[in-house]
């Protein structure tokens, strides 16, 4: 299996070997569609900034809470017997050593994140693909599409970012944080509005799309000069039919 | 719908890979306390799980005191999601979870234990709703300046004519 990083991703040793450790694969496989239509998206660069935003907040969050312990730790160890504050601070020192460790591994994490993201969309389908640890693939195509969201909140507004939800029929409870598999989120777009009208043009020539009655699908037209005749002719008949039935 | 031929290697399957007994053992040690239950639990639905692909929809069965039967007809899919969690991945697995339109928050079948997945995945796809070329799409216009287009407007025209005739009929049938 070929990692990412043989997909001419730029990726750094380090990260190469993370990769080829979490065995992650290589670039999805575009789903079946048009050549010509087939456009793939990646999240936007703020959406780095706003992965990098949310491990700085989660990191300091943690911290004051270890600091805060620490200092409560350390007034009890004042009055503690000698083998007490060994294994406190032990305990101190296997906490604080965890808790470095884990913010650079999130760290690395949510830069590889970042840039393992694929959006892709043809004129049939789309195909979502994200995640590292858990590595995620979506395929869905417009005939089963309900409804297209686009969210925001106020950071990420203020950033240019905004996801894009595509949401299939079904699904109750929590969808939200990945557990249901009825949506499919386009996660940090920075060109979210045109994503969203270059879907819902597409859903348009899918006249069929979702679930629920058809607004009035024309039966395939056989399109020969013969059978348009044919119409012409069928249309000549009722109409003399229809003058023929005057009442005067 | 014309029922295709499902291909050899996707209707050969029957039961899930021994790796997916490995990651079930693994997964079973990760539950700690819980090992003897969970270990039970697996051990029976790994040696009960059984996988039929048809011409219409995939049969899938499981356990002993609790049997559980699912069938899903391949164009009732809503989407497809292929899932792996490192372990997964280091024994050559992934799940494929597959969403129907009903209403529970989790997925309506999970196919564990493939080692093709893609293959099965590329599979279900081809088969589920849309996805097939023109299917849904737009009917077929003729060219705008062609005898048939032509024709057609014709048609359109007397068609036309007709309902101002037919409206008028329907006006003087009134009782005055």
């Amino acid at each position: 299996m070929t990692s990412p990083a043989d997909a001419g991703l730029p990726f750094s040793a380090l990260e190469h070997r993370v990769l080829r450790f979490l065995d992650v694969p290589a670039a999805p496989e575009i789903p079946d569609g048009s050549a010509a239509s087939v456009r793939v998206f990646r999240a936007g660069d703020n959406f780095y900034a706003w992965l990098v935003f949310k491990w700085a907040a989660a990191t300091v969050f943690v911290s004051l809470g270890l600091v805060s312990t620490t200092f409560a730790v350390i007034q009890i160890m004042r009055a503690s017997p000698r083998w007490a504050q060994i294994g406190l601070s032990g305990v101190l020192l296997v906490a604080w050593s965890a808790f470095a460790i884990a913010a650079v591994l999130t760290f690395l994490a949510r830069r590889l994140n970042f840039r393992l993201r694929w959006y892709i969309v043809t004129d049939r389908s789309l195909r979502l693909r994200s995640g590292i640890f858990t590595v995620d693939e979506l395929t869905m195509t417009y005939r089963n599409i309900q409804e297209i969201r686009v969210t925001s909140g106020p950071l990420q507004h203020a950033l240019g970012l905004a996801t894009v939800e595509v949401h299939a029929a079904g699904g109750g409870g929590d969808a939200k944080h990945g557990g249901g598999g009825h949506v499919g989120r386009l996660e940090g777009l920075s060109n979210a509005n045109d994503i969203r009208d270059l879907m819902v043009d597409r859903l348009r020539q899918y006249r069929d799309a979702g679930l629920g009655d058809t607004p009035h699908i024309e039966p395939a037209r056989d399109v020969s000069e013969a059978a348009a005749a044919r119409r012409m002719l069928a249309e000549a008949r009722a109409l003399r039919a229809a003058f023929a039935a005057r009442p005067d | 719908m014309t029922a295709e031929p499902v291909p050899i290697a996707i209707a050969a399957i029957e039961a899930p890979s021994p790796q997916l007994f490995k990651y079930y053992v693994l997964k079973a040690i990760a539950s700690l306390i819980a090992f003897p239950l969970t270990m039970t639990l697996l051990y029976f639905r790994y040696h009960t799980m059984r996988y039929r692909f048809d011409a219409e929809g995939i049969h899938m069965r499981w356990g002993i005191l609790l049997r559980r039967e699912i069938m899903l007809n391949y164009s009732r899919i809503q989407d497809i999601q292929l899932r792996s969690n490192v372990i997964e991945r280091w024994l050559g697995l992934a799940r494929i979870e597959i969403q129907t339109a009903s209403g529970s928050a989790g997925s309506e079948m999970v196919l564990e234990g493939l080692l093709n997945f893609v293959d099965v995945r590329d599979f279900l796809y081809s088969r589920m709703r849309g996805a097939r070329p023109h299917e849904g799409s737009p009917a077929a216009a003729a060219a705008p300046d062609s005898l048939a287009s032509v024709l057609d407007q014709v048609a359109e025209e007397l068609h036309a004519l007709r309902q101002m005739i037919e409206q008028r009929n329907a006006t003087r049938d009134l009782p005055r």
